[in-house]
């Protein structure tokens, strides 16, 4: 599938795996990397005119509203940016992640190559698009030429059968997934997601899913469209032309991998500092005790997490002597949310319900950790120092799993408070 | 033009998975400087480096150098720092490609590193492919990198090359990249 986006937005050598190629573009999508880093290079390379304002997508959302001086003054420099270049698509604070919000705006389209200054780029997978990460430098290039120079990777596929078990989320799947795969398992590779469980999928969970596979990683993510996703896009991207991607019936694989929850038992699934793939079954790390419970991020801040983690307050309180972080991802999530009554739930239960940003998930404001603290978060990253202190830890764990542990103050089971 | 035939300096040594966050926390991130921002550089892991490391010093390390987070300010503080290049077993795709985009060359082994003494020196040969442990003679080999990639670590960085060169030459990406 990979391959196939990148034989059409190919312009220069030959798309087979381990090849370095030049492709088109069709969309780059930059936060606070452009106002820190990329207008600098810009400045540098003599750049007065960017490739296309329509494909170029900005959003301010990492320290969102602006927590110092300096993430203002970077916010102010995508702003005039933005105002210079005549470009459409700007995502200002409070509207949310990058990786919700474009989505959201229907600029994330089946066989589209699309490029973030991120590294959850791979989420667009979700909607059948070559999405990768990558950074400054190449966001300039990109911003200058609209085109980017790639090494073609080999895939790996991954297909998933079955259903979830109560309380089990596609969070406790991609950790499952990326914990077999290692660090590395997936390095330079496109991962495709394949099989009945993903064909059925909500786009959030699909998000998640792909959102995460970097951690093993993976280049890009992919899955096929499915019927939430035709619903998604013919209400967020009406008039738009899309061609999806299927695999060949002959596609050559570097790895098959094959889950079946109806012969696999699958349980709710924590990763232990300091690396995401450091995946165990909650009961490795049940009982240990908690200061901070998180959810938000890219990873996990939709309205089906909160949702969930509403559900599993339901007659609860926030443990004392935790603080219960709740970030939508985006402004339309919090509204969704306030509408549907979760966030006047959760706050009565003892959580605090922030707006829209990065925030806690980069170890930037909204809930930083202080040395030998330990958190249980939805996000992505739970290396050393990722949200504090050095000697701070923390635990990546579904909603379901992160609400329980609010509860009772210690790595909890769901199923067990539910 | 930046030359390449000899990097010459002392080893630093770092193990599996160092990732994007212990090269520079996400916290520092907003400091726009680079010299301000890169007296935090491996702060977590060895809250020393800044302070010890001198210029042409190089870093030997493990499996998946640089995963995590695509912030390109990973390299841009080493190089900041002074360091001549990376040898890693491997590296996470996305720093090696920003490693080259910003002029850090970096070069992965594929195999287990042989056991080499934090401080010794070490002479690489980038273009040949190798490098020797000075005291001990000691090789450690890796491929080459394709001629558009050295291409910009020559130029200094993508960024520098498309100044030198007017505009980006995609052309040579063609030249021998298998």
């Amino acid at each position: 599938m990979a391959e196939k986006v990148l034989e059409s937005h190919v312009v220069r050598g030959t798309v087979r795996p381990g090849k370095f190629i030049v492709a088109r573009v069709d969309r780059l999508m930059v936060h606070e990397v452009l106002g820190s880093r990329v207008i600098p290079l810009l400045d540098r390379m003599g750049v007065t005119r960017v490739w296309d304002p329509e494909d170029i997508v900005v959003v301010n959302d990492h320290w969102a509203p602006a927590p110092d001086i300096r993430s203002a003054v970077i916010h102010r420099r995508n702003r005039q940016f933005v105002s210079e270049h005549g470009i459409p698509h700007f995502f200002d604070v409070g509207k949310g992640i990058c990786h919700q919000v474009l989505p959201e705006a229907g600029l994330a389209r089946p066989g589209e190559l699309i490029v973030g200054c991120d590294s959850h780029t791979n989420t667009y997978g979700a909607f059948n698009a070559f999405a990768t990460g990558l950074a400054a430098t190449d966001s300039a290039v990109i911003i200058a030429t609209g085109k980017c120079w790639f090494r073609v990777p080999e895939s790996i596929r991954v297909e998933i059968e079955g259903e979830f078990p109560e309380m089990v989320t596609s969070k406790d799947l991609i950790l499952r997934v990326i914990g077999e795969l290692g660090t590395d398992g997936a390095n330079y590779m496109a991962v495709e997601f394949h099989g009945g469980l993903v064909d059925r999928m909500s786009v959030a969970s699909r998000m998640t899913t792909c959102n995460m596979s970097v951690e093993a990683g993976a280049k890009t993510a992919m899955m096929g469209v499915n019927d939430a996703v035709r619903e998604w896009l013919k209400r967020r991207a009406p008039g738009a032309d899309w061609d999806a991607v299927e695999p060949d019936e002959d596609a050559e694989y570097y790895r098959v991998m094959r889950i079946d929850l109806s012969e696999e038992e699958l349980g709710p699934m924590v990763a232990g500092p300091y690396l995401p793939t450091n995946v165990r079954p909650v009961s490795v790390y049940e009982g240990i005790r908690i200061d901070q419970a998180f959810l938000g991020s890219c990873t996990n801040g939709r309205l089906e997490d909160i949702a969930l983690a509403a559900q599993v307050m339901e007659g609860h309180r926030v443990h004392r002597s935790v603080r219960f972080i709740v970030t939508p991802a985006s402004r339309e999530v919090y509204l969704e949310a306030l509408r549907a009554g979760y966030i006047e739930a959760l706050t009565e239960a003892g959580a605090v319900v922030t707006n829209p940003t990065c925030g806690a998930c980069v170890g930037g404001h909204l809930g930083v950790l202080a040395g030998n603290e330990v958190c249980i978060s939805t996000s992505n990253r739970n290396f050393r120092g990722r949200m504090g202190d050095r000697e701070s830890q923390v635990y990546l764990a579904s909603p379901a799993t992160v609400a329980a542990s609010a509860v009772t103050g210690k790595i909890t089971d769901p199923r067990s408070v539910v | 033009m930046r030359d390449l035939h000899v990097l010459r300096g002392r080893v630093w040594l770092f193990g599996d998975n160092v990732d994007t966050d212990q090269i520079i926390p996400g916290r520092y991130l907003t400091i726009l400087d680079y010299s301000e921002m890169a007296r935090h550089a491996m702060e977590p892991l060895r809250p020393d480096f800044a302070s010890e490391v001198r210029r042409g010093d190089i870093i030997l390390a493990g499996r998946d150098f640089g995963s995590g987070s695509s912030r390109e300010e990973a390299p841009m503080v080493l190089r900041e720092l002074g360091i001549s290049c990376v040898i890693a077993e491997t590296f996470s795709r996305i720093f090696f490609r920003n490693a080259i985009n910003v002029g850090l060359p970096a070069f992965a082994l594929h195999y287990s590193a042989p056991l080499v003494a934090e401080g010794a020196e070490l002479e690489v040969h980038p273009e040949k492919g190798y490098a020797v442990v000075v005291e001990t003679g000691e090789p450690l080999e890796f491929e080459p990198l394709p001629p558009f990639l050295m291409g910009l670590l020559r130029a200094g960085g993508a960024v520098e090359k498309f100044v030198a060169d007017g505009g980006m030459d995609w052309e040579a990406i063609e030249e021998g990249t298998d």
